[in-house]
């Protein structure tokens, strides 16, 4: 079974990782998801690929700390963060998170809270090629 | 040695990725973003978080040991 903390090029499979947190548990009374994918506009301007950077350790070992806080603080039974560090194009898989737990409120604020905490602590950072030229972005809300 | 890493659009900045600083005794954190942002102004005004070993360090008076690790980085964009 794949670890529940991932960073890597390839793609993933949303029905693999949901399959691995539900064989984690037979407690489990729902799972939310989170799925950032690649948009086709930014600010205005056509965006044709992305290309993402990560300082790989740090960022791997701040995205294993999310999530044993999100464990530890919404009381879940699992959950799961796979990252692709690679150049993607519109509609293109970025970024999975999952959150389970014996009841709907917690995996969903679970869930919430580790999208806005990786963006805020994880050091990735993305490029948008734009018929401009490349730009870094800067966070979005 | 001193290892100093950047990353996205620090690096493009510095127009590098990594560097090696030698390692002297008392050496702190401070001495080592004064002789770089000296070098490098445009990277140093985006840079908004600062590692030493892969760990989140706010004390610029952090001292250095031998074989440290440095990473400046500008604010995060993963997700």
């Amino acid at each position: 079974m794949s670890e529940p903390v991932r960073i890597q090029q390839e793609d993933f499979s949303q029905d693999a990782e949901i399959a691995a947190l539900k064989a984690s548990s037979k407690r489990i009374g729902g799972i939310a998801t989170f799925l950032g994918c690649a948009r086709d506009f930014s600010e205005g301007r056509d965006v044709s690929e992305i290309d993402f950077e990560a300082y790989g350790s740090m960022a791997l070992a701040e995205m294993n700390k999310l999530r044993s806080e999100a464990i530890a603080k919404f009381h879940l039974l699992d959950a799961r963060i796979v990252h692709r560090v690679t150049t993607v194009r519109a509609g293109d898989n970025i970024v999975f998170i999952a959150a389970a737990a014996e009841h709907r409120a917690a995996a969903f604020d679970a869930c919430c809270w580790m999208i806005d905490e990786l963006k805020q602590r994880v050091p990735i950072w993305k490029k948008e090629t734009t018929p401009q030229g490349g730009s870094w972005v800067t966070q979005h809300p | 040695m001193i290892r100093v890493l950047f990353f996205g659009p620090v690096a493009e900045r510095v127009q590098m990725r990594e560097t090696q600083l030698a390692f002297n005794a008392g050496m702190k954190l401070q001495d080592v973003v004064t002789a770089l942002s000296a070098q490098h102004p445009q990277a140093f005004d985006i840079v908004s978080f600062t590692a030493v070993n892969q760990a989140q360090v706010k004390d610029i008076q952090l001292p250095l040991n031998d074989g440290d690790e440095i990473a400046f980085m500008a604010k995060f964009s993963g997700g």
